[in-house]
């Protein structure tokens, strides 16, 4: 038996210790009891980073089945540079990061797991400078590094089919990738974006970049609060005062430095 | 003195050692980048002297947790591409050079010919490194030329296994230029990485509800194959003075 394996059946005994332990509810037998945590067991189960890859290619497929991915090389190739950029101040080694830009005037990005990272034609329209474009995929940089649609997986109904990581596949796997892919697209947690925001203002600072960025371009978006292509960005995401004012904070209390804003290079590279 | 005794003695022992140890430790981990030029430029796989023009040699990223460390070093024959990572493991000023076969002294290796490869050795007795934590760092042959020009760039947080620190590991390039350059998706054809692993969904859920998808597997596999490149990033890098070449003044890689 694996490490992993291990402490899954430790912690899955302690989940079934526990719920045998308490009180029970009315009318529900042992037997209840028992399946209850047994399902909840099952939710302990880890996902390993092959895994995690082989999920975040399907909810790349999802999302770039939504929206067409760029053919433009030399836009897919700066916004990749940037991206590993930033991504070189994450902690996170066996992770490949890979970026592409979707051709939709939504604004938004998104972050499969396995670091498959995309940002919208119309969040690129809405950035002024190479800062701002490294705050918002340092961002998605941080939600990869924190596997938070891998944790929202983890705690699904759908994990509840699950018995071990060797039941991931087929079926089971395109539903396992479903869940991830509306997790993406209706909202993670008001934790894990302030999570994410604070990893990213790190990361992309770290990396050089004026820490101002990423505050910059969601203070941009209140500006567009109630237009069509903003209303996706505002349904699945916290006020954007609110992280601006957080993230204006972190950067004071921590007092970094400015770093580089690069405009003009950004426009002289997207056009505009 | 009884087993109890023992015991009593010991307990407060431990609890010290824990207490004091894992704190000391974490904050004398250290990891940054030194990226190494020579003066001259690349021409047909050779340097040739150029005023004023400074030709890339070697990206070493550097592990440390004094008095062990590592660097990763990718050197480049033709100022194009950065090789594999060959590794050096050291304690204090002492370093191995870790191959397939084991561990070497980099005095016996080939490696320790190099004098650039030598000067990578930045470290006092007690594993401390020497030197600025940021920026840029001159030397000087002893007629006064400049003989190399390192840009150092510190990571903010460092995180790493300390199974790095140790010359038994021979599992290279945990970083950037190993994960994130040159795409695995290269060393597969299309076709199979178009079958494997999960297709996608036909329909997700939206804040504007429900909306049918046709997954693109394709747009995938290639995400997979664009590489930027290891030198083509280093040159962006060092033309928007990021990274290893962000000014002193302007760099966040210190600690607030």
């Amino acid at each position: 038996m694996t490490p992993s394996r291990r402490a899954a059946a430790f912690l899955g005994a302690v989940a079934l210790l526990s719920a045998v332990a308490t009180a029970p509810a009315a009318g529900q037998s042992l037997f209840d009891r028992l399946r209850q945590a047994a399902s909840v067991a099952r939710t302990l189960l880890p996902i390993s980073t092959e895994k995690e890859i082989e999920i975040g290619r399907g909810i790349a497929a999802t999302i770039a089945g939504r929206f067409p991915v760029s053919t433009d090389a030399g836009l897919t190739r700066y916004v990749n540079l940037v991206g590993l950029t930033v991504a070189s101040q994450a902690p996170r080694g066996d992770i490949t990061y890979r970026f592409a830009v979707l051709e939709t005037p939504i604004v938004n990005a998104y972050a499969a797991p396995g670091g498959y990272i995309f940002i919208t034609k119309g969040s690129l329209d809405l950035i002024r400078s190479e800062a701002e474009l490294a705050g918002v995929l340092a961002h998605e940089v941080g939600h990869v590094n924190r596997r938070h649609v891998i944790e929202q997986i983890r705690k699904s109904d759908t994990m509840r089919e699950v018995k071990n990581t060797l039941d991931l596949q087929g079926f089971v796997l395109d539903r396992v990738v479903g869940t991830g892919a509306n997790a993406l697209f209706t909202g993670l947690s008001r934790g894990d974006e302030m999570e994410a925001d604070s990893l990213g203002l790190e990361y992309a600072s770290s990396a050089g970049y004026d820490p101002g960025g990423l505050a910059a371009f969601i203070g941009r978006l209140d500006q567009h609060a109630g237009e069509g292509p903003v209303s996706e960005f505002f349904a699945t995401h916290p006020k954007p005062n609110e992280r601006v004012d957080r993230l204006n904070s972190i950067a004071r209390r921590e007092g970094l430095p400015g770093g580089v804003m690069l405009a003009d290079r950004y426009r002289a590279t997207v056009g505009h | 003195m009884t087993r109890a005794h023992n015991l009593a003695r010991l307990l407060p022992a431990l609890a010290l050692l824990g207490s004091a140890a894992p704190g000391r430790a974490v904050a004398q981990r250290a990891q940054w980048t030194d990226v190494v030029y020579v003066p001259g430029r690349w021409s047909a796989g050779h340097i040739v002297a150029q005023a004023d023009s400074l030709a890339l040699m070697m990206r070493v990223d550097y592990f440390s947790a004094p008095p062990k460390w590592r660097a990763e070093i990718r050197r480049t024959t033709d100022g194009q591409t950065l090789g594999s990572p060959e590794i050096l493991v050291g304690s204090g000023e002492q370093a191995v050079v870790v191959t397939q076969l084991g561990t070497t002294p980099l005095d016996q290796h080939a490696l320790g010919r190099d004098p650039l490869v030598r000067a990578l050795v930045v470290f006092d007795q007690a594993g401390r490194r020497k030197g600025l934590a940021n920026g840029r760092i001159t030397d000087r042959a002893a007629d006064g030329k400049v003989a190399r020009v390192v840009f150092r760039r510190e990571i903010r947080n460092p995180s790493f296994d300390s199974a790095l620190l140790d010359p038994g590991n021979r599992a290279g390039g945990r970083t950037l230029l190993a994960s994130g350059i040159a795409a695995v998706g290269d060393q597969r054809s299309a076709s199979v990485v178009a079958t494997a692993g999960a297709r996608g969904v036909d329909r997700v859920k939206t804040p504007g509800g429900d909306v049918p998808v046709r997954p693109d597997t394709m747009a995938v596999v290639r995400m997979e194959h664009f590489s930027v490149g290891s030198v083509a990033l280093e040159e962006f890098l060092r033309a928007g003075g990021l990274g290893p070449y962000a000014a002193p003044g302007d760099s966040a890689g210190r600690r607030p």
